[in-house]
């Protein structure tokens, strides 16, 4: 004979990540590592903005670098003789807090103090998936359209800084950089909107500046 | 996007329930899913019927309720949601309805939850 049943199950998916995150960031603080998401479109400028970070802060900085096929973005910052883990997520658009668990173990947490985690190009499927870092850093460039901000409200909502890139060139590509400005602002009024030209130099120095203001 | 892994897991947590109840069939899955959510809910009905096949799960039939967004504004204790359509659900985590305020806390709308399943077992 059988019988039919009903049975709870209660399991959220987004609860069991965000626990793990939780877990991720008393480790991180326990060890003294402050942990910045770097997140952004492909293209955006995220791994060249980590590489400048790396040479002019004065700090002892450790990288890992998240990407479908992580052994591109490591190998830059390989280089510069820090610690460096490369995370594959294969066909997965995002790191997760379960998959970066992995990778702060196997960091030589001691030797580092600054942390710089580079996830997936992507404006949408991070926003799911906390980490358990400390700051939200999101990289957006002008040649993306003046429009992105606007169009993706919660990766901007979230963020604790905002990097506008390539205002070198937003007049060739004819985007307003003020009115992506403009947007994150209006989504997110307590954030720090920094405009900055890789190539150029702008913007950086105000942007080791923010992040030091928020170790501290 | 990330439909994929968020089936995957939902299989997973799933067939290990109905391991645990002895089920000898799954007939019924009730998923959660906050429209705040990056997922995609017809997407995710896909991947899981694909991901079903061949397990305990295969021909179940899948429920997903959408969990609409509720806020709490800081400022004026609204708390609610808002009679915005569907495609303007993002606006009412920028703002308040009631106060234009932008400091908001966001109470339901972010869930993936595998709520309940409906086996057969032997008596």
């Amino acid at each position: 004979m059988h019988k039919i049943a009903e049975v709870e199950i209660q399991h959220d998916i987004m609860v069991a990540n965000k626990k793990i995150a939780q877990r991720n960031q008393r480790m991180l603080d326990k060890a003294g590592v402050f942990t910045v998401d770097v997140l952004g479109a492909i293209g955006s400028g995220k791994t060249s903005l980590i590489e400048i970070l790396i040479q002019k802060m004065n700090h002892k900085i450790g990288v890992i670098a998240g990407d479908v096929i992580s052994k591109f973005d490591a190998g830059r910052f390989q280089k510069y003789d820090i610690p460096v883990i490369g995370l594959n997520t294969g066909k997965e658009c995002h790191l997760d807090a379960h998959l970066v668990e992995h990778a702060f173990q196997d960091l030589p947490l001691k030797e580092i103090d600054l942390l710089f985690v580079e996830n997936v190009g992507n404006l949408i499927c991070p926003v799911d998936f906390d980490l358990g870092s400390h700051m939200r850093m999101v990289v957006v460039s002008v040649t993306e359209g003046d429009d992105t901000v606007e169009k993706h409200p919660l990766i901007f909502k979230d963020a604790d800084l905002v990097v506008i890139n390539k205002i070198d060139i937003a007049e060739a590509v004819g985007a307003d950089e003020e009115k992506m400005a403009n947007d994150a602002k209006m989504l997110n009024p307590d954030v720090e909107v920094i405009k900055s030209s890789l190539k150029t130099g702008e913007g950086v120095k105000e942007i080791i500046k923010a992040i030091e203001d928020f170790m501290k | 996007m990330h439909e994929l892994s968020m089936a995957d897991a939902i299989v997973k947590t799933v067939l290990d329930a109905a391991e645990k109840n002895q089920a000898e069939e799954i007939l019924e899955v009730t998923i959660e899913i906050g429209k705040l959510t990056m997922l995609n809910p017809e997407q995710l009905r896909f991947l899981l019927e694909v991901l079903t096949e061949d397990t305990l799960l295969e021909g179940a039939d899948i429920i997903i309720e959408e969990i609409p967004v509720k806020i709490k504004c800081n400022n004026c204790d609204y708390t609610g949601s808002t009679n915005l359509d569907d495609s303007d659900h993002y606006l009412m985590i920028v703002k308040c309805p009631e106060c234009d305020e932008r400091n908001l806390e966001v109470i339901t709308g972010q869930e993936c939850n595998v709520k309940n399943i409906r086996i057969e077992k032997p008596e």
